[in-house]
């Protein structure tokens, strides 16, 4: 009785394991052989290109490029479809699915780092026989941003957003009320930021520490202003040293001075708050915070914060008002004086790409479909909620309310000696997090050979 | 009485399988076991000598990820998050579920009503309650700036509670008792029910008040459950996830990455499936040893009933 109790319970045990060895040998042969061939067929329903887009208040644009599209001859027969994934995880699921075959047909990325391996990988088409095709593919882009998606001979990206420097967006009734000015260098930021302490503005720069990420940009802009372009390019081709030098030190001993003067608030309190959460918006509109140090996208977040409006419709809300009555200011970052570096430099997102998979069962529809990119009306819907396009019918095009935003930005863009593209789509993505853990340990801490330490272990020339 | 012998069969000693289905039929729950635990398991402890990024095939390391991840002060530290934030759930989760799982086993008058409104926690997403919770605990637009003289003090970090660690493992041990705490009223309450009204009523006649009844009988009577909801609370500690991705993101720093956060990070943010994979395997190895050493030291495979003698 008991030994065949014994017996039937090993029998089970036998059992199990040898369905568990038998299945994980068929699955590890079948992988180590399956992934060096690229999948055959995708998955996806026929006549459908799909394009992967990052989700946030702008896809009214590619909502309208697709019904476009689908409106033209090539579009009834192959039909556009765009799946939009929410920004804090389109890195991780274009990832996940560019391998699979799910993959979409086009994809929005941002360019150098970001789509580096994908190219690596053999997983992109290079479009240059698609600009040979279609010559004005290629000659209506400036060609520095069709630059950024190059790799080697080939072109990988088609523009289509709008460049996205970095600017500080300032409160304008705020700095009146309290007698501040717009600050064009660096002391000028301080002492601005002591006198709107001392008149009780809280948190006087509006900072989305809980991402991290928006964290970067002073960083981007310090060491720009301090040490001039050439450290983080160097950097980035893999001398580590840069990240010990003077000058590296010099820039991490401003944003120290900026935080401890109390700028962001108190210590670390600029963790419990996001700008993907909308919050450092609300501050600024509200009144909370005088400045916010974000990409050119904030005109649109500022624009839409608090609002109810669906689909295509205009904002509404406390954002919308905010904007109209005009109390919504933007200017250069400062400049530093006895810095390196040109204070007319610009960081941030030089362009948003489309980029096309390499297998992709229907080119001449992803053909007909990027055509869009360089159309008028096209652009002029990407300049009405305030993306400045890079196409070279730019300037004839700019009009409406956010006209005024916009040619400053062009002409920001048309006179910057460098343009750094953030330090996160720079680097591979496999640095992306010990980067943005870097950056916002120092903020809380500012223990800079922690800092510098970390920086070093980054692997960029991979 | 004679003790039980193993396997529980006390009457005939002939008859091998009399009342005991033989083992096939427990083929199809081994086959999905071994092909969705056992399987992936595998997998994942091939995988972790390897090193991929989800582009292109995996390339063979040997044990250079464990011996990085084993260097790693994060991972190490991440284990010790791990612990703090499973003893203060069980610490925390446990004396409110047992009291009102007791008290809503019993017969008062509005009982039935209160507690279909305490379950309504356990009906909702997960992940919908921890941005709800997000949303409400903004420094400058929630609870802590309406309730200013609540959260203002030094204890709540003057109202920006996710800027130090310790409010941040504050706000998520919170999130999660107001989550599962009636998950876990569901079982004491079950537990609760079984007790015998005998020895209650024994009690009563013996002149014990209601309190010592609640230590000498109820208690004692709620060890087989407690253990259930300990195993199911440790489990749960272990593997806590969604609260974390939707309200820290392991920060402020590190202070709130535990081990299954770390291995999210390390496979779909940093792209190193291989490293994660190391901690994947050691996390399912300690799960597994913790639940063993839980269920050895209490006594809970042995079956022995609460009940013997009565």
């Amino acid at each position: 009785m008991l030994s065949s109790n014994k017996c039937s319970r090993r029998g089970a045990v036998a059992a199990a394991a040898t369905i568990a060895v038998a299945a994980v040998a068929a699955v590890g042969a079948s992988a180590s052989s399956a992934q060096t061939h690229a999948h055959a067929s995708s998955s996806r329903p026929a006549n459908e290109i799909n394009i992967l887009m990052y989700g946030d208040a702008q896809n009214s644009v590619e909502k309208y490029e697709i019904a476009t599209y689908n409106k033209t001859p090539e579009g009834k027969k192959v039909k556009a479809v765009l799946t939009t994934i929410p920004g804090a995880n389109y890195q991780t699921k274009l990832q996940t699915i560019m391998s699979t075959s799910s993959a979409p047909d086009i994809f929005f990325n941002w360019g150098g780092g970001s789509i580096e391996q994908f190219q690596k990988a053999g997983l992109l088409l290079p479009l240059n026989s698609m600009m040979k095709a279609d010559p004005k593919l290629k000659s209506s882009f400036l060609p520095s941003i069709l630059n950024a998606a190059k790799i080697g001979a080939n072109y990988y990206g088609v523009p289509m957003r709008g460049t996205q420097p970095v600017v500080l967006f300032y409160n304008k009734k705020v700095l009146s009320e309290d007698g501040v000015s717009v600050p064009k260098t660096w002391a000028e930021l301080l002492s601005d930021v002591k006198t709107l302490k001392s008149k009780g503005v809280a948190v006087p720069i509006a900072l989305g520490g809980g991402d991290q990420w928006p964290s970067l940009m002073w960083y981007e802009y310090l060491y720009d202003r301090v040490a001039g372009p050439s450290l983080v390019t160097d950097g980035l081709a893999g001398h580590k040293s840069v990240w010990g030098s003077a000058a590296s030190k010099q820039a991490l001993g401003d944003i120290k001075t900026l935080v401890n003067a109390g700028a962001f608030g108190p210590s670390k309190s600029w963790d419990s708050i996001k700008f993907t959460a909308g919050t450092t918006a609300q501050m600024l509109v509200g009144g909370i915070s005088a400045f916010e140090l974000m990409g050119s996208w904030d005109y649109s977040t500022i624009q839409s914060q608090g609002s109810t409006a669906t689909g295509t419709n205009p904002a509404n809300g406390p954002g919308a008002t905010f904007v109209k009555d005009g109390d919504l200011g933007y200017s250069a970052f400062p400049s530093v004086s006895g810095g390196k570096g040109n204070g007319a430099d610009l960081a941030g997102n030089t362009e948003n790409y489309y980029s096309v998979l390499a297998k992709t069962r229907y080119p001449q529809a992803v053909a007909d479909f990027l055509k869009i990119m360089y159309s008028p009306t096209m652009v002029k819907d990407e300049l009405a909620i305030g993306n400045l396009t890079t196409t070279t019918n730019t300037p004839k095009l700019i009009s409406g309310p956010t006209a005024p935003y916009l040619k400053w930005q062009y002409n920001l863009v048309h006179i910057a000696p460098a343009f750094q593209l953030s330090w996160d789509q720079a680097y591979p993505q496999t640095d992306t997090n010990a980067l943005h853990t870097a950056v916002a340990v120092y903020f809380d801490n500012l223990n800079a050979s922690a800092f510098i330490s970390s920086m070093e272990k980054l692997t960029p020339a991979s | 009485m004679t003790t039980l012998a193993n396997g529980g069969r006390t009457k005939s000693s002939g008859g091998l399988k009399v009342g005991r289905p033989s083992f096939l039929w427990s083929l199809p729950a081994i086959t999905y076991f071994a092909l969705f635990a056992l399987v992936p398991l595998g997998v994942v402890a091939w995988l972790s000598f390897n090193s991929w990024d989800a582009i292109g095939s995996p390339k063979w390391v040997g044990t250079a990820n464990w011996s990085a991840m084993f260097s790693d002060p994060i991972f190490i530290k991440s284990f010790k998050v791990t612990a703090i934030l499973t003893t203060l759930g069980i610490v925390v989760q446990t004396p409110i579920s047992m009291l009102l799982g007791v008290w809503a086993a019993g017969n008062q008058r509005n009982r039935a009503v209160l507690s279909v409104l305490y379950f309504i926690p356990l009906l909702l997403s997960a992940a919908a309650i921890s941005v709800v919770w997000g949303q409400l605990l903004n420094p400058y637009f929630g609870f802590p700036h309406e309730l200013h003289w609540l959260f203002g003090s030094a204890l709540f970090n003057h109202g920006y509670l996710f800027s130090s660690p310790s409010t941040a493992i504050g706000v998520l041990t919170f999130v999660g008792m107001w989550q599962w705490t009636p998950f876990h009223t569901l079982i004491y309450q079950g537990g609760a029910r079984g007790i015998p009204e005998v020895l209650y009523q024994a009690a009563s006649i013996d002149g014990a008040g209601r309190i010592r009844q609640f230590f000498s009988i109820t208690l004692p009577q709620l060890r087989n459950t407690m253990i259930t909801s300990l195993v199911l609370m440790l489990v749960g500690g272990l593997t806590t996830f969604d609260s974390i991705l939707i309200l820290t993101q392991g920060q402020p720093g590190t202070s709130t990455t535990t081990t299954s956060y770390y291995m999210y990070e390390k496979a779909f943010q940093s792209f190193q499936f291989g490293e994660a994979s190391v901690i994947g395997v050691v996390l399912a190895v300690v799960t597994v040893l913790i639940s063993l050493i839980i269920v050895r030291a209490s006594g809970w495979d042995k079956m022995r009933s609460t009940q013997e003698g009565v």
